[in-house]
């Protein structure tokens, strides 16, 4: 990478709305590492425990979001990882509200999949989305593939406005979807 | 049986199983990265604990987070616990939460609605318990 385009990346990322923002491959042990940093950041920025409980939280579910369903992007992964899966999580304050952006690569089919999850649970009361988190938790293990997953409901449900979502194609058969919750 | 206990990691709540009292305790965070192993375990030491025919068991539930992967674990985990309960053990289960977090008290109420035979009730987690 040259200069200037490190130096546009640092105007677009160094300011200080964002809160922390994380590009690369993700695994259990970057989630950890770098949930810890944004729990000791928010004590900074946020407005109350319960902001940080739901940003953490919204931010806990992303991750693990892509660990499972994140596929390699159009530019190979590292070979060692056992499913390498390319995402950018950021967490930026834009002064009334906390969002927490996610976005990785799927495939055509997903991002269909994900974008019509996401629709139905925009349209969700909370106490329709608490009694989705019911059902879902109750469900059989074959059904649980099915329909939003539990991490999704729970996203849904700590943010306090309804989530939302877009995809841009990238090539290759893959697809860039993006995820925004705010707290 | 010996008692189980695990001491609490920055991602997985302390375990305390004490067999001889007659008590579980889980305080802590929940997000580990094994749920499956992590309460895996757990269910297996219960088990044993069942296994000596115990009168009673009281359980403390002061989690101050866990994601969506530990809540089917401990929903899984009250089944359990509410089994154990309709084999005949008396089995009090003490659900402790911030009183802010809205989100994590249904989930112990709608959790309490499915139990029936064990006994569960909400209480507000102290900030000094986290």
């Amino acid at each position: 990478m040259e200069f200037d385009r490190f130096f546009k990346f640092s105007q677009l990322l160094l300011n200080d709305q964002f809160v922390l923002s994380y590009s690369g491959y993700v695994s259990e042990d970057i989630l950890h590492a770098v949930g810890e940093t944004l729990r000791e950041r928010l004590e900074g920025h946020a407005k109350s425990s319960t902001q940080i409980r739901n940003v953490f939280s919204i931010f806990v579910e992303l991750m693990q979001n892509i660990i499972r369903y994140g596929v390699d992007g159009p530019q190979p992964g590292p070979t060692d990882a056992e499913k390498p899966s390319f995402g950018i999580v950021m967490v930026a304050d834009d002064g009334d509200h906390m969002n927490v952006l996610a976005g990785n690569f799927v495939s055509a089919d997903e991002a269909k999949d994900l974008t019509e999850r996401v629709n139905t649970l925009q349209a969700c009361s909370s106490d329709e989305l608490r009694a989705l988190y019911r059902d879902k938790l109750r469900a059989p293990s074959e059904a649980q593939s099915k329909g939003a997953s539990l991490g999704l409901i729970e996203i849904a449900r700590r943010s306090s406005v309804p989530i939302e979502c877009s995809s841009e194609d990238a090539g290759n058969g893959h697809y860039f979807f993006m995820i925004k919750a705010s707290v | 049986m010996s008692d189980f206990l695990v001491d609490a990691t920055s991602r997985t709540p302390k375990i305390e199983l004490n067999a001889q009292a007659g008590t579980l305790l889980l305080a802590g965070e929940s997000y580990p990265e094994d749920v499956t192993q992590f309460y895996g375990t757990l269910n297996e030491n219960l088990d044993a604990y069942f296994a000596t025919s115990p009168t009673a068991l009281t359980v403390s539930i002061k989690l101050t987070y866990f994601n969506s992967s530990s809540a089917r674990a401990l929903m899984e985990l009250m089944d359990r616990l509410d089994g154990a309960a309709s084999d005949g053990i008396t089995v009090t289960i003490d659900w402790y939460c911030d009183p802010e977090d809205d989100i994590t008290q249904e989930f112990a109420e709608d959790i309490g609605a499915d139990i029936t035979n064990a006994t569960l009730t909400l209480h507000d987690l102290d900030r000094d318990d986290e």
